[in-house]
């Protein structure tokens, strides 16, 4: 009876131990935080391989992969994924350095804050995808509405961002570097630019969001390329595969685009101590 | 050493700054010697800082005149240099380059000089740190770097160790005194620290409402030890001196009588009674504590001197003999 107390001790001793290595394997390789999605995969994949829900309704998680595999040897895919990133980048770049420079100059002057100020503010109100039968309207179905669109939930972001990073930098820096000798463009460059940056990639971050979500929408109303057209064809085909895979598509380009606009802020802030640890 | 690397000499005359009614600096007129160590001190609100801006640039006088070496001050501002109450660095940039702010020239000669006027102040070894990563002293020994690169011919030092603890206060007096007797600038620090501007001055002023009510030079011996009995007996007469309202001549400031004293059970209410020249008669009443009313020899019919202060009537108890008064803290409420 003795002996067999002490065998019970060792294997509680043992399995212990197991659940101790188990979890440092799971938390020293990173691997924790995907042990919920796999679990989700692999019960869907279960449940519509087992015919418990039907293909109409969601395709099986590999069916979405064989799609992908399939689309990307045709080529299609990185058409559309070409045609997309270049009318959010376009967009991007055109609201956003419409928006970056009305931050500074509303920033920087109390008259233009005056003259623009509240006039963005009202229009900032009219959620930009509402705009949509006008944009038609006025641009047709072609490229330009759909630029038009981007840029426009590109623009208020940025430039809210870079207003208040204007006018957050410390007067008490800005009155060092001139009594240090700076004037015009290398007080900006050298104190007020970079006291707003912090704010502005927030702005970047926020912006990034809009590019997306605005070009899932435009995509749809008609187009003849993008992801967004590569999800609405299928829908006409019934190909529930290849709109989860479009979806999924979104989300990857969406998180791509957030890493890019974190790995900028690690390396311009860091001398930030809050962007270091991130 | 040539003509450059001289102390300016400065000359005040006349100087006034108001700020809407209020005249912060009042008709201040004085001269600092060139290579001068001068120590400004004054209760706060006083005018000191104020002094000091019009000094740096950073704020236009009214009236009056501020020169250097017999020209307008204006034309020699890039001579001068200040040091805040806070370093002021940017986060954003390197010690090295916080030091070069400002410096013109080829990267590899801005670098070395930044490193030069690093190694002054001992920190060298930290020049491609962040800011963020230094202690309080340490920052402000940047700051004294980067103002010495521009090698200044008037360093304002705008009351630059206020936030440090008394140790690392005692090296950077140090540190500033070996630095100023190697450039030999003129130097003006503002502080409320007597016993700083003891050991640093060669000339004290105490400035009060705008106005140098004492001009005390300072004859000791450098490096100034604290212990020195000479050294303490000079820190306790400016003490004293700041201690002591100035009885005349003040637009603040009324002499009265006490007409009235009545007590509550932690609060008492002396009324006084005020008799202008013309001989119009007003009342004002100030509130003290009991137990500070107890303190002084304080009863109906003493004559005191009132002094109107933005948010609070302040009493002081009038010596008839030299004609000075000392005040009753009553500002000091906080204090329980």
């Amino acid at each position: 009876m003795h002996e067999t107390a002490i065998s019970w001790q060792r294997t509680a001793i043992s399995w212990q131990r197991l659940k101790t290595g188990i979890r440092q394997r799971l938390r020293g390789h990173g691997a924790l935080p995907w042990l919920v999605p796999v679990l989700i995969l692999t019960v869907w994949q279960v449940t519509v391989q087992a015919g418990w829900l039907s293909t109409r309704i969601l395709p099986a998680p590999w069916a979405v992969v064989a799609a992908g595999w399939e689309l990307l040897l045709s080529g299609e895919l990185l058409e559309h994924l070409g045609a997309s990133t270049a009318r959010a980048a376009s967009g991007f770049v055109i609201g956003g350095g419409i928006g970056f420079f009305f931050g500074l100059i509303n920033g920087g002057y109390r008259l233009a804050e005056n003259l623009f100020d509240t006039t963005l503010q009202m229009v900032r109100n009219v959620p930009h995808l509402a705009l949509i039968p006008l944009v038609i309207l006025w641009f047709g179905i072609g490229e330009e509405g759909k630029l038009f669109l981007v840029a426009l939930g590109v623009f208020f972001p940025i430039y809210l961002n870079t207003f208040h990073g204007i006018r957050s930098v410390s007067p008490d820096l800005i009155e060092m570097g001139r009594s240090y000798g700076l004037r015009g463009w290398a007080l900006f460059r050298q104190v007020i630019l970079p006291g707003a940056l912090p704010n502005i990639l927030v702005g970047v971050r926020y912006a990034l969001g809009f590019t997306w979500l605005t070009l899932i929408v435009a995509e749809t109303i008609s187009a003849t390329s993008g992801i967004g057209y590569m999800a609405m064809n299928a829908r006409e085909f019934l190909q529930t595969d290849v709109v989860v895979l479009a979806i999924l598509l979104y989300a990857a380009l969406g998180k791509a685009a957030d890493m890019v606009a974190r790995a900028l802020e690690r390396r311009w802030l860091r001398w930030n101590k809050s962007f270091l640890a991130a | 050493m040539g003509i450059r690397d001289k102390g300016l000499e400065i000359r005040l005359d006349a100087v006034q700054r108001r700020f809407g009614e209020r005249i912060v600096i009042d008709g201040l007129t004085t001269r600092f010697d060139a290579g001068e160590f001068i120590t400004i001190v004054g209760r706060s609100g006083c005018g000191k800082s104020t002094l000091l801006r019009l000094l740096a640039g950073l704020d236009a006088a009214q009236g009056g005149q501020l020169d250097a070496d017999g020209r307008p001050l204006k034309e020699a501002i890039d001579d001068v240099r200040i040091m805040y109450q806070d370093a002021r660095l940017l986060p954003w940039r390197s010690v090295v380059n916080n030091v070069a702010l400002g410096l013109a020239g080829k990267r590899d000669t801005v670098r070395a000089l930044a490193l030069e006027a690093l190694s002054q102040v001992g920190l060298v070894d930290r020049a491609d740190e962040w800011p963020g990563n230094l202690s309080g002293g340490q920052r402000q020994r940047v700051a004294l770097a980067r103002a010495l690169v521009h090698r200044p011919r008037l360093l304002l030092l705008d009351e630059p160790l206020g936030a440090l603890d008394a140790l690392t206060r005692i090296e950077m007096h140090r540190l500033i005194e070996r630095i100023w007797r190697e450039h030999r600038f003129t130097a003006v620090l503002v502080t409320h620290d007597v016993s700083e501007a003891v050991v640093l001055a060669d000339r004290i002023l105490l400035i009060e409402d705008g106005r140098i009510v004492l001009d005390q030079s300072v004859e000791l011996a450098r490096p100034r030890a604290r212990g020195d009995a000479a050294f303490a007996r000079l820190e306790g007469q400016v003490l004293d001196r700041l201690l002591t309202v100035r009885t005349l001549e003040q637009r603040n400031q009324i002499r009265g009588r006490v007409s009235a004293i009545r007590t509550g059970d932690v609060l008492a209410e002396v009324e006084v009674e005020i008799t202008d020249h013309e001989g119009r008669r007003d009342k004002v009443i100030s509130t003290l504590t009991l137990r500070n009313l107890r303190e002084h020899a304080l009863e109906v019919g003493s004559e005191v001197l009132t002094v109107f202060k933005p948010n609070d009537v302040a009493l002081a108890l009038v010596d008839v003999d030299d004609n000075t008064a000392t005040p009753l803290r009553t500002g000091e409420r906080a204090v329980a």
